[in-house]
């Protein structure tokens, strides 16, 4: 004998896409804020106080194994130093704060997601909150970074407007769900 | 009486991995781009050891998962949901997929235990070794953590289409692994 009907013709369409796609980019978005978070942690807490790197340690061997010349591996150096010399002041500790806040709630979405999947009665009114926090982690991260110089912009600001673009899109979605179901209601 | 839907810790930790697989790729992404080690420069010595926790961790949670998956095994789908061709895919996709974090998972673990670098389990006890130091060891299960890796990526890259699929069509077969 089976139990729970899932054939749940009560769940609209939209639900059920608008819940897949937001639980499918959620659990992207975790692991993208996750490791933004380690990023910036393990940048600011290995660079030299004096602000100056050690010279670039590449062994043949070591060389071999990662598949990069002694100019790519002096480089890796380098570039860790460019990007420490680019970042203005306050960047790594906004930018955690952001990821943090996104991680949570990117998670969140995936609960959410499933959530709309099975049109729980909450689940519309908790997607509108989560899509809007996280197009306002977005739009934060994204006045953070226009404004931290080229580099950093060159390296953030397509992501995050990308980003920025899917949460709108999920959020308006949730939105018109909503505005439908309300009129077929009615 | 069976239940058509997963059992809710299967849910769970089908979630926990899902998370952990896309935080490994991406993370391992990025951290293969931080210099070298030395005894100055230590960028890659978080990074790496929350990786290799990381992975260690996916391999238990995947016992467990399986084997809750087959204590309480949901109902099969119905054929209006799924037709038997796609039923018999979807179960060689699952197969494929499990076997393959399995295999990422110790692949990278024998990579690294050829290395000199130890694994600390999340930062408590030192993972007794279990060979020397070889490059070409390193280098040989380096190679297969990353090809099987790939692999691993394209079949999870079927596995979200299929899942895309079922929730266009809005049948029974999402909401088995959405049970809140």
């Amino acid at each position: 004998m089976v139990s729970n009907d899932l054939n749940n013709s009560s769940t609209p369409n939209w639900a059920s896409i608008l819940g897949v796609v937001a639980i499918m980019l959620g659990v992207f978005l975790t692991a993208m804020h996750g490791t933004e978070l380690m990023k910036q942690s393990v940048l600011t807490s290995n660079m030299p106080a004096s602000g100056e790197m050690p010279a670039a340690d590449c062994p043949l061997g070591e060389l071999d194994e990662e598949g990069i010349t002694l100019e790519q591996c002096e480089f890796l150096v380098d570039y860790v130093q460019g990007v420490a010399q680019a970042t203005p002041e306050g960047f790594p500790g906004t930018m955690m704060t952001l990821a943090l806040i996104g991680t949570l709630l990117a998670f969140a979405s995936v609960i959410i997601g499933g959530a709309l999947v099975n049109y729980t009665s909450w689940s519309s009114m908790a997607a509108v909150v989560v899509f809007a926090g996280l197009a306002i982690v977005d739009l934060l991260q994204f006045a953070t970074v226009v404004n931290a110089g080229p580099i950093l912009r060159g390296m953030y600001l397509w992501s995050i407007l990308l980003w920025f673009i899917l949460h709108l899109m999920l959020l308006v979605g949730a939105l018109a769900g909503r505005h439908t179901e309300a009129a077929r209601i009615a | 009486m069976q239940r058509q839907g997963f059992n809710r810790a299967v849910v769970v930790l089908h979630w926990l991995l899902a998370v952990s697989i896309f935080f490994l790729f991406i993370s391992s992404w990025w951290m293969m781009g931080l210099p070298l080690p030395s005894e100055e420069l230590q960028f890659r010595a978080f990074p790496f050891q929350l990786h290799k926790n990381i992975g260690l961790t996916l391999v238990v949670l995947l016992i467990v998962m399986l084997y809750m998956r087959f204590k309480y095994p949901p109902a099969p789908p119905s054929a209006q949901d799924m037709t038997p061709w796609m039923h018999k895919s979807a179960i060689l996709a699952h197969i494929a997929i499990y076997g393959l974090i399995f295999f990422v998972c110790i692949s990278g673990y024998l990579s690294s235990a050829h290395t000199k670098w130890d694994t600390v389990v999340w930062w408590s006890f030192t993972l007794p070794r279990i060979a020397e130091a070889n490059e070409d060891m390193n280098e040989f299960w380096g190679e297969l953590h990353t090809y099987s890796a790939w692999i691993l990526l394209a079949l999870v890259a079927v596995h979200v289409s299929g899942a895309i699929y079922h929730s266009y069509r809005n049948d029974g077969i999402i909401r088995r692994m959405m049970r809140w």
